[in-house]
C-alpha cells in the first residue's frame, strides 16, 4: 500500500505543503519523477521512435541507464554525481543545458531536486498504474468504527484521518432527498417524496428512498443523458449543411439499457458489437449505433475517402476515451508521445473499426428500420388499429344504407345560424389597406407585403359562443377575382386565433382554443387544420387551389369549450399569413359566430337545398331529389375515403415511429488497413491485422480478430482499465469530479488517483458483481461519504476547493438538463413519458436561418406546441451546429465529438435564460399557479409551499421575510397594472387559470422567479 | 500554477473587497462571461485586465484588440487582388499538367476534361503611394490601399468549406479545437466591465447558396465554454433573452436581484462556498448588460459624416457595414476580439454576376472601418483583418461562357492592417497562372501565429493541457511571418 499521507500530500492540488517534498523521503516513480520526465522529457525521450534524441528514451529503465548514442549513461543508478541527466539538467551552460532554453519548460529547483533523489535512491521505475490491473486492496480500518457505512466510508476516513480531518455531519434529510432525486433520476423531489421520506421513522428509510429513485424510469434516462456526451449522440450530422438525421431509437435503446440494469459488460459488448453476436436480435443490432453516432458530411465536393477514414478514426478515438480513457488518437499521425502505444498499434486497432460497408459522402448506410425498445405498445396499438381498419376496408358496402341512415341524421334539425360580426377595428402588420364593405367583410388592397397578420376586433353580447366562421370571399378587384392576394388568387392562411376579452372586467380574457377545423374546400397538403395545429413553421397553412379554383371558401372553426362573457365580450381576431409563400393573403374575410350545438355545426357545409331532401322521406322524394341526395353523399362522403384516409395516417405514423437507424456491420470481405503516415487518408504505408496494443493483456488466441473479439477483451474481468474508467465516472456524475480527476486520460500524462486503493476496489467490486451499474450508483449514494453535509463554512471550502479530500458533501450546479427539467417539474409543466422522437421546445427565432439559409438545406426551427414544449431535455433536438440555446447558455456540449467532462461555468448569460427565458418565466407563472391553488389560503403558507416545491425545504424566517416583502410590493403593483400583469401570464403557450386573480397570480409569478433563480434552485446542495 | 497560500491569500482580499459596497460587487461582477473566473488561478498581470494567464502577454503588443472581417465561401483573389496581365494571353487555354501537378481537385471539377483558363473580366489599376493593385470591383479599398498589406501568397490544406473554414477558426479541420477567439480571451482575459471579450457579428446573407456557419467556428472547444464566442444579433434580443419578460418593469427587475443577491448572500454566510458569491456577480453583471448591450447597438449618436463613410447600408441592421460600425464600437468599449461573418462568396457558377455584389456588399464598410479606426488614432492598435477561407480556381468550373471558380487552397489573398502590420504592402507572389506560390508563401498556421505575434503572444508558449497534451492554436507548426510586421 502506498504511503497514504504522502500521497495525499502531493497528490491533491489542494496540500499548501506540495513544495516541502523533504529529500530524505522515500521518493516514488509514477508520483514524483514521472510527471516531471513525461511532461519536460518524453517529447525527445519517450515512446516516440521518429522524434527520439540522442537514442536516449527516459520512460524505459533500460535505455535510461544503458549507453546512450554518445556513449554516455543519463542515469547511473545510486550516483547522481556521474549521471549525465543531473549533469545536464543542471548545466550553467545554455548550450548544454536540459530541457533547452529555447524550449518552454524549463525545470524548477524542486524538480530537480527529487530527480537527483529518485538517482541517488536507485532511480526505480514502477510500471504505470493504470496498465496494471487492480488488485484486491487491504480495506483501512480507520478509528472511528461508527461513521462507516460501506467500504467506501473505510478508505475515505482512512485518509481524513490521516490527513487529521473528520468527516462533515450528515446532511439534513430534506438535503439528502433532493441530493438523491437529482443524482438517481435528474429530478427533484416531488413533495409526496419529501413527505414519505420524512415520515419514514425506520433504520434503512434513506436506503429505502434510494430503491426507490433507483427504480423509477425517470432513472434511466438520466444514465443516459451522461452516456449521451460519451456517444456524441445527436439528432443532426454536423458538417457543413448539418442536416437532420433519426437516431433517436438507438437513444431509446440506452434509455431502456438502464432502466433494465443491463449488465455493463453486455452494454459494452452489444454496442460496439451487438451486430457480430451469435443470431443477434435486432435490439443488439440496434445497440451498436454508438459507433454510427459521428458526423457525416454531405458537402459536395468532399474527397470520399477522405471523410471516411474520419468516421473510423472518430469511432476508435471515442471508444477508446470511453472505455479506455486513454488519448489513442495521439498515435494517429505518430508514435504516442507520452503512453506506450505505438503508430502501429493504433491502426491495429483502427482495423477493428475499419470493416463498415460506408462511404464518406452521405455515409449515412448501414441501416435498418428497428423498434425503439420503449414503443412496444405504441407499435402493438397501431398495428391491432390497422388491422380493425383494414378489415373494415374490406367489407362491401351498402351505400343506399348509409345514405338512408345520413339523411335521417340531418333532416329535421335546426340551427341558430352565424352572426356576422361588425369590425371595429383592423390592422394589418405588413401595411396592407383594409376597408370594411357593407357586408361586414373587409376588402384588402394597397401594399401586399410578404408576410401578413391580420388583427380585427369585433364585440357581442353573446355567450357560449361554440365556433367561428371564417369567409373568405372574392372580389372583382382581387387578383384574376378571386379569394387570394396572390397573383395566382391563392392564399395561405398560417394560423387562425382568437383572444375573447370581457368587456366588464378586462382582466378577465382567454385564448380561445379550437378543437377541429372544418372547410367546405381544402387545397391537397393544406387542410384547414393546419390553420389550428399552433405552427407557422415552413408553409404549414389552409390554401384553397386559387390558381385554378378562384371560388369563395369558407371555413368554421370549433371551439373546445363554449366561450363568451356576461356583460359583453370583444373578440380579438388574428389572421396569420406567414407561409413561406409570398403575398399569399386571404383577400376579403368575413367573420362570424354562432352558438349552435357542435354536432349542428356540422351541417353548415350541406347546402339548404340536399338538407331539405334529407328531409322528405325516401319514398317523397323525386327522382331528381334521389338522384341529387345520392351524388352530393357520394361526392363528399366516399365511404371508404375516410378509412382509407385514416389507415394512412396510421402507416405514416408508424413509419415515423419506426425509421431506419444506422448501425454497425462488418464487409463481407475484410478491408485491409495500413498504417497511414501522418494519419493521412492518402498516405498509406504498411498492411497491420487488427490486434490490441501490447502494454495491455493479449486476446485470448481463439478470440475472433474482429470488434467482437475486441469488446470481450475489454470487459475480460482482468482488464486494467474498463472497469475502473467506468467507475471513476460514476463517481465524477455523483461528486463532480472522479477519483481520477482527469477522468478521460488514465495514461502517464493524466492525474493519479486520489484515492487509488478506493478506485481500484470499487473497480473489482463492479466486476464481482457482474457488472451491476445500479449496484454500484446505490453502493456509492449510500456511502456516509455522500450523506455529509456540504454546508462547511468558508475555511473548509478555501482549504479543498475541490473537494478532493471528501471532508464533504458534493455541492455543485446542476447540468442543464437538470435545470430546466427541474423548473419544468416544479411547474407542474413536465411531461414524462419515455423515449420517441426529439422535440423542438421554445427557442428565440432566426437562430438556424441566420446561420444557414440555402432552399432545400435550411429551415427554420420548427417550434413544437403542446406536450412537445415540456418534455425532459434529453427529448430536444439536438442539433451540432446550433445547440438548443437553453441547455448549451448551462454548458452542454455542442456533441460534435466525444466529452468526457463537461464544463460547469458560471456567466451572465445563464443569468440572462433564467431570469427571461420564456420556458423559465412560464414554469414560474405556472408555479405560481399551484401555489395559489395548491398552497392553502395564508399567504406565508403559501409562500412556504412554492418555496419548498424548489428546495424541498422550509425557508428561515429571515428568508420569509424577504419573499413576503416581495410578494407584497409585487401584488400592489400588478394590482394597479392589470395590464402589466395580463403581459406576464401570457408569456409561453400554455393558459393561465382565468379563474385566479390576476394580481395575485403575476406577483406569485415574481416571486417563483424570485425562487428559481436562487442559487440553491440551481444546485446540488 | 499559483502557489496555493497566495492563492488562498487572494481569495481573501476578494471577500473583503465584496464585503464592502454592493457597487464593489457590481465592478468584479463582470469577472466571469466575461471569462473572469472569480476564482480561479488566473490572475490578472496587466492593470485592469480581468482573467487571462499570468505571463501573458509574452512582450509588449502592438494590437490590443482584431477585428476580422471573415469572408465566408473564399473569394476570387484573382478577380480583386492578385492582378494577372499574364492572364490576357492564356485566357481560355487549358490548365497545363505541369501548374497543376497533380493536385488534388474537389469532387465537383474532378470530373471536368478540360480546365479552361479565364481572365479576370476585371480591371486592376495602381492605387496610393504605395500603387498597391485592386480591381475595379473595390473601388472604396482604393481610397484605403496606404494603410493596409495585401498578402498573395496564402495557402491552406483543406479544399472544401467545412474543414477549410474550421481550420481558419481553430488551427485544425476537424471540430474540437478552441477558436481563436477563445484562445485570446483564455490567454489575455478581457479589458472590459461591460461586455464580452470575444463577440461575433454575422452579416445578413442574400445568396441562395451561401455556405452556412456553426456555432463551433465561435466555440470554445476544450477550453472552459466561458470562453466561446459571444453572439450579437440583428434580429430579436441582440443577445440571447436579454430583454425582460412582457409585464416587467425596470423598478421590479432591479428590486428583484436585490433580494436575490440578499438571500443568495445569506446562504453564502451558511454555507461558504465561494461559487455563491461569484452567481451574485453574475447577476449584476447581466443587469448591467441590459444597458450597455442596447446602448452599444443604438448608433443614433454616430454623427453625420461618420453614417456617411459607412454608406447607406450604414442603416440597415445586419449588413456588413453596420456590422462594421458596430464593430468600430465594440472596439471602442474594450473587446478583444470581434469577428463579422460575410457570407456567399461561394461562386461555382457566373461569378461576373454574383462577384459584384459581394464586392459591393463589402467594400465600403471595410473601407470605412479602416479610416474610422484611423481618424480616431485606434488603428494603430487595432488588427484588422478581411479574407476567406481558401481561393478561387483561374479555370473556369463548368461553361467557360457564364464560368464559374472552384475551390482553391494553393493561394489567395487576403489583407491585414493596423496593429503591428507594414501598411502600404504587397506581400507574396503567385505564378502566371495564379495557381501556385512563387515567393513567401504564408500558411495559415503562419497566420495564426503573426496575429498571436501582433498581439504579444508567442504563439509556441500560449497552451493548454488536455487529455494529456499541451494544445495550441499552431498545433505544432507556424512560423512569424516577420517581414509584414512594422
Amino acid at each position: 500500500m502506498l504511503n497514504m499521507t504522502k500521497l495525499l500530500l502531493i497528490a491533491l492540488p489542494i496540500t499548501l505543503f506540495t513544495s516541502v517534498v523533504a529529500a530524505e523521503e522515500k521518493i516514488e516513480f509514477n508520483r514524483d519523477v514521472l510527471p516531471i520526465l513525461s511532461n519536460h522529457c518524453y517529447v525527445c525521450h519517450g515512446p516516440d521512435s521518429a522524434t527520439r534524441e540522442a537514442g536516449l528514451r527516459l520512460d524505459q529503465r533500460e535505455s535510461a541507464i544503458g549507453k546512450a548514442e554518445s556513449g554516455k549513461r543519463a542515469v547511473t543508478p545510486g550516483n547522481a554525481q556521474v549521471s549525465e541527466l543531473i549533469r545536464r539538467i543542471t548545466s550553467e551552460d545554455e548550450n548544454e543545458r536540459m530541457p533547452p532554453s529555447d524550449g518552454p519548460k524549463q525545470l524548477n529547483a524542486s524538480q530537480i531536486a527529487t530527480l537527483k533523489t529518485w538517482v541517488t535512491q536507485g532511480a526505480e521505475f514502477q510500471p504505470h498504474w493504470a496498465f496494471v490491473a487492480p488488485k484486491q486492496p487491504a480495506i483501512p480500518k480507520p478509528l472511528n468504527t461508527v461513521w462507516p457505512k460501506n467500504e467506501i466510508d473505510r478508505f475515505v476516513l482512512g485518509s481524513l484521518e490521516l490527513a487529521g480531518l473528520k468527516p462533515a455531519r450528515k446532511a439534513s434529510r430534506e438535503t439528502l432527498i433532493r441530493r438523491v432525486a437529482f443524482d438517481l433520476t435528474g429530478l427533484p423531489p416531488t413533495l409526496k417524496e419529501i413527505d414519505l421520506f420524512l415520515a419514514d421513522k425506520s433504520s434503512k428509510a434513506y436506503e429505502r428512498m434510494v430503491d426507490r429513485y433507483l427504480n423509477s424510469p425517470a432513472y434511466g434516462e438520466h444514465m443516459a443523458k451522461h452516456w449521451l456526451d460519451l456517444a456524441r449522440y445527436a439528432d443532426s450530422n454536423g458538417y457543413q449543411y448539418d442536416t437532420e438525421r433519426e437516431q433517436w431509437v438507438w437513444r431509446d435503446w440506452v434509455i431502456n439499457a438502464y432502466n433494465k440494469n443491463k449488465p455493463f459488460n453486455e452494454f459494452t459488448i452489444e454496442q460496439l458489437a451487438g451486430d457480430l453476436l451469435p443470431k443477434a436480435t435486432d435490439q443488439q443490432r440496434l445497440a451498436t449505433g454508438f459507433n454510427r453516432n459521428h458526423g457525416i458530411t454531405i458537402e459536395g465536393g468532399i474527397i470520399d475517402e477522405e471523410y471516411r477514414t474520419e468516421y473510423v478514426m472518430d469511432r476508435l478515438v471515442t471508444t477508446g476515451e470511453v472505455w479506455l480513457a486513454l488519448t489513442i488518437g495521439c498515435a494517429r499521425c505518430h508514435e504516442h508521445k507520452f503512453d506506450p502505444i505505438s503508430q502501429k498499434e493504433f491502426y491495429q486497432l483502427y482495423a477493428f473499426f475499419n470493416q463498415v460497408p460506408e462511404r464518406g459522402m452521405r455515409g449515412f448506410d448501414p441501416k435498418q428500420g428497428i423498434r425503439s425498445p420503449l414503443a412496444t405498445t405504441l407499435e402493438q396499438e397501431l398495428d391491432a388499429e390497422l388491422a380493425r381498419l383494414k378489415a373494415e376496408l374490406k367489407k362491401p358496402i351498402e351505400i343506399d344504407q348509409q345514405l338512408a341512415l345520413w339523411s335521417r341524421g340531418i333532416s329535421g334539425q335546426s340551427t341558430r345560424g352565424w352572426a356576422v360580426v361588425e369590425p371595429l377595428s383592423m390592422k394589418s402588420s405588413g401595411g396592407t389597406t383594409l376597408t370594411k364593405l357593407v357586408d361586414n367583410s373587409i376588402l384588402t388592397n394597397g401594399a401586399n407585403p410578404q408576410k401578413d397578420v391580420y388583427e380585427m376586433t369585433a364585440e357581442t353580447d353573446a355567450t357560449g359562443m361554440t365556433a367561428v366562421r371564417l369567409e373568405a370571399l372574392t372580389h372583382k378587384s382581387l387578383p384574376g377575382g378571386g379569394p387570394g392576394r396572390h397573383s395566382n388568387s391563392n392564399f395561405v392562411l398560417s394560423e387562425f386565433e382568437l383572444i375573447a376579452v370581457s368587456l366588464a372586467d378586462p382582466s378577465q380574457r382567454q385564448t380561445v382554443k379550437f378543437s377541429r377545423a372544418i372547410a367546405d374546400y381544402s387545397q391537397a397538403n393544406y387542410e384547414i387544420a393546419k390553420a389550428i395545429d399552433g405552427s407557422v413553421a415552413g408553409n404549414n397553412g389552409w390554401a384553397v387551389d386559387g390558381p385554378t379554383r378562384k371560388l369563395p371558401a369558407t371555413a368554421m372553426f370549433i371551439a373546445t369549450e363554449p366561450f363568451g362573457y356576461e356583460g359583453g365580450t370583444e373578440l380579438h381576431f388574428r389572421l396569420r399569413h406567414e407561409a413561406g409563400f409570398a403575398t399569399h393573403g386571404i383577400g376579403r374575410p368575413r367573420l362570424s359566430i354562432t352558438g349552435d350545438s357542435p354536432k349542428n355545426l356540422e351541417l353548415y357545409g350541406i347546402p339548404a337545398n340536399i338538407r331539405q331532401i334529407a328531409a322528405k322521406k325516401r319514398n317523397q322524394r323525386s327522382s331528381n331529389e334521389q338522384k341529387q341526395i345520392r351524388e352530393y353523399f357520394l361526392a363528399h362522403h366516399s365511404p371508404k375515403q375516410e378509412l382509407e384516409q385514416r389507415i394512412a395516417e396510421l402507416e405514416k405514423q408508424k413509419v415515423a415511429a419506426f425509421p431506419e437507424t444506422m448501425i454497425m456491420q462488418d464487409l463481407a470481405q475484410p478491408r485491409a488497413t495500413y498504417l497511414l503516415d501522418r494519419g493521412q487518408y492518402n498516405e498509406p504505408r504498411d498492411q497491420v491485422a487488427p490486434n490490441v496494443p501490447s502494454i495491455f493483456p493479449a486476446m485470448p488466441k481463439t478470440a475472433a480478430k474482429n470488434r467482437l473479439g475486441f469488446a470481450e477483451w475489454l470487459v475480460d474481468p482482468s482488464h486494467p482499465l474498463t472497469a475502473r474508467v467506468a467507475v471513476n465516472r460514476y463517481w465524477q456524475r455523483i461528486f463532480g469530479l472522479g477519483l481520477v480527476k482527469t477522468s478521460e486520460d488514465f495514461g502517464v500524462q493524466g492525474e493519479l488517483p486520489s484515492h487509488p486503493e478506493l478506485l481500484d476496489w470499487l473497480a473489482l467490486e463492479f466486476v464481482r458483481s457482474g457488472w451491476d451499474i445500479k449496484h454500484m450508483q446505490r453502493l456509492i449514494v449510500n456511502s456516509a461519504t455522500y450523506r455529509q453535509t456540504s454546508h462547511v463554512g468558508a475555511a473548509a471550502y478555501a482549504q479543498d476547493p475541490e473537494n478532493r479530500l471528501l471532508a464533504r458533501g458534493p455541492r455543485m450546479r446542476l447540468d442543464a438538463e437538470q435545470i430546466r427539467d427541474a423548473t419544468l417539474s416544479i411547474g407542474g409543466l413536465l411531461v414524462q413519458r419515455l423515449g420517441g422522437k426529439s422535440v423542438y421546445p421554445y427557442q428565440p427565432k432566426g437562430l438556424w436561418l441566420e446561420l444557414n439559409n440555402r432552399p432545400n438545406y435550411s429551415k427554420e426551427y420548427a417550434r413544437g406546441a403542446g406536450d412537445d414544449l415540456y418534455r425532459r431535455s434529453m427529448y430536444t433536438f439536438w442539433k451540432r451546429t446550433v445547440p438548443s440555446p437553453m441547455l448549451k447558455t448551462l454548458d452542454a456540449p455542442e456533441r460534435e465529438f466525444c466529452t468526457i467532462r463537461r464544463s460547469r461555468t458560471n456567466t451572465p448569460l445563464q443569468a440572462l435564460l433564467l431570469l427571461n427565458g420564456p420556458q423559465f418565466v412560464e414554469a414560474a407563472r405556472k408555479l405560481a399557479a399551484r401555489i395559489l391553488i395548491e398552497g392553502g389560503s395564508r399567504i406565508d403558507g403559501q409562500i412556504k409551499y412554492g418555496f419548498r416545491l424548489v428546495t424541498a425545504r422550509n425557508p428561515s424566517d429571515a428568508e420569509l421575510a424577504v419573499f413576503r416583502e416581495s410578494y407584497d410590493t409585487d401584488l400592489e403593483y400588478y394590482s394597479n397594472d392589470q395590464a402589466a400583469a395580463l403581459r406576464l401570464l401570457q408569456v409561453g403557450d400554455s393558459p393561465f387559470d382565468a379563474k385566479l386573480n390576476t394580481a395575485k397570480l403575476a406577483a406569485y409569478t415574481s416571486l417563483a422567479r424570485l425562487f428559481l433563480n436562487l442559487d440553491e434552485a440551481i444546485t446540488k446542495e | 500554477m499559483t502557489h496555493p497560500l497566495s492563492e488562498l491569500q487572494s481569495l481573501e482580499n476578494r471577500r473583503q473587497f465584496f464585503g464592502r459596497t454592493s457597487t464593489g460587487i457590481g465592478v468584479v461582477a463582470l469577472a466571469s462571461l466575461l471569462n473572469r473566473d472569480l476564482f480561479s488561478k488566473e490572475t490578472a498581470s496587466n492593470q485592469g485586465r480581468v482573467g487571462g494567464l499570468p505571463g501573458i502577454p509574452h512582450f509588449a503588443p502592438k494590437a490590443k484588440r482584431v477585428i476580422y472581417l471573415l469572408q465566408s465561401g473564399a473569394p476570387s483573389q484573382v478577380d480583386l487582388f492578385d492582378y494577372k496581365p499574364s492572364l490576357d494571353k492564356l485566357h481560355m487555354s487549358d490548365l497545363p499538367d505541369s501548374v497543376r501537378k497533380g493536385q488534388r481537385l474537389t469532387g465537383m471539377t474532378a470530373g471536368q476534361k478540360k480546365f479552361p483558363v479565364i481572365k479576370s473580366p476585371w480591371k486592376f489599376q495602381r492605387h496610393g503611394e504605395s500603387g498597391t493593385w485592386l480591381s475595379e470591383l473595390l473601388p472604396h479599398m482604393q481610397g484605403v490601399v496606404d494603410d493596409i498589406c495585401v498578402v498573395k501568397s496564402m495557402h491552406t490544406e483543406a479544399i472544401n468549406h467545412d474543414p477549410a473554414i474550421t481550420f481558419f477558426q481553430s488551427g485544425h479541420q476537424q471540430p474540437g479545437r478552441p477558436s481563436i477567439g477563445a484562445w485570446l480571451s483564455y490567454g489575455l482575459g478581457s479589458e472590459t466591465e461591460n461586455l464580452p471579450s470575444f463577440v461575433v457579428l454575422l452579416s445578413k446573407n442574400s445568396f441562395h447558396q451561401a455556405q452556412p456557419l456553426y456555432d463551433r467556428l465561435w466555440g470554445s472547444g476544450f477550453l472552459s465554454s466561458k470562453f466561446q464566442g459571444v453572439k450579437f444579433r440583428s434580429q430579436g434580443d441582440p443577445v440571447l433573452y436579454l430583454n425582460d419578460p412582457a409585464g416587467g418593469s425596470d423598478t421590479n427587475r432591479r428590486m428583484m436581484l436585490d433580494r436575490l443577491s440578499k438571500l443568495n448572500q445569506l446562504r453564502e454566510k451558511e454555507i461558504g462556498d465561494p461559487e455563491i458569491t461569484s452567481r451574485i456577480a453574475q447577476y449584476e453583471m447581466a443587469y448591467r448588460m441590459q444597458t450597455s448591450v442596447p446602448e452599444l447597438a443604438d448608433i443614433s449618436n454616430e454623427s453625420a459624416s461618420t453614417l456617411k463613410l459607412y454608406g447607406d447600408d450604414v442603416k440597415e441592421p445586419g449588413s456588413h457595414a453596420a456590422n462594421c460600425l458596430l464593430a468600430r464600437r465594440l472596439a471602442e468599449r474594450g473587446v478583444r476580439f470581434i469577428q463579422i461573418f460575410h457570407r456567399g462568396w461561394d461562386h461555382h457558377s457566373n461569378v461576373q454576376k454574383h462577384l459584384p455584389t459581394l464586392a459591393k456588399q463589402t467594400d465600403q464598410g471595410s473601407a470605412a472601418l479602416i479610416a474610422d479606426l484611423k481618424q480616431r488614432g485606434m488603428l494603430d492598435e487595432t488588427l484588422v483583418i478581411w479574407g476567406g477561407e481558401f481561393g478561387r480556381t483561374v479555370y473556369s468550373q463548368g461553361n467557360p461562357k457564364s464560368f464559374g471558380r472552384d475551390h482553391h487552397p494553393r493561394c489567395f489573398s487576403i489583407w491585414m492592417a493596423g496593429g503591428g502590420i507594414k501598411p502600404g504592402l504587397s506581400y507574396g507572389q503567385t505564378d502566371d497562372y495564379c495557381y501556385n506560390i512563387t515567393e513567401n508563401p504564408v500558411h495559415v498556421h503562419d497566420f495564426h501565429a503573426t496575429i498571436l505575434h501582433c498581439l504579444g503572444i508567442n504563439h509556441e508558449r500560449l497552451t493548454y493541457r488536455f487529455q494529456g497534451r499541451d494544445y495550441r492554436l499552431t498545433d505544432v507548426h507556424g512560423t512569424l511571418v516577420k517581414d509584414i510586421l512594422k
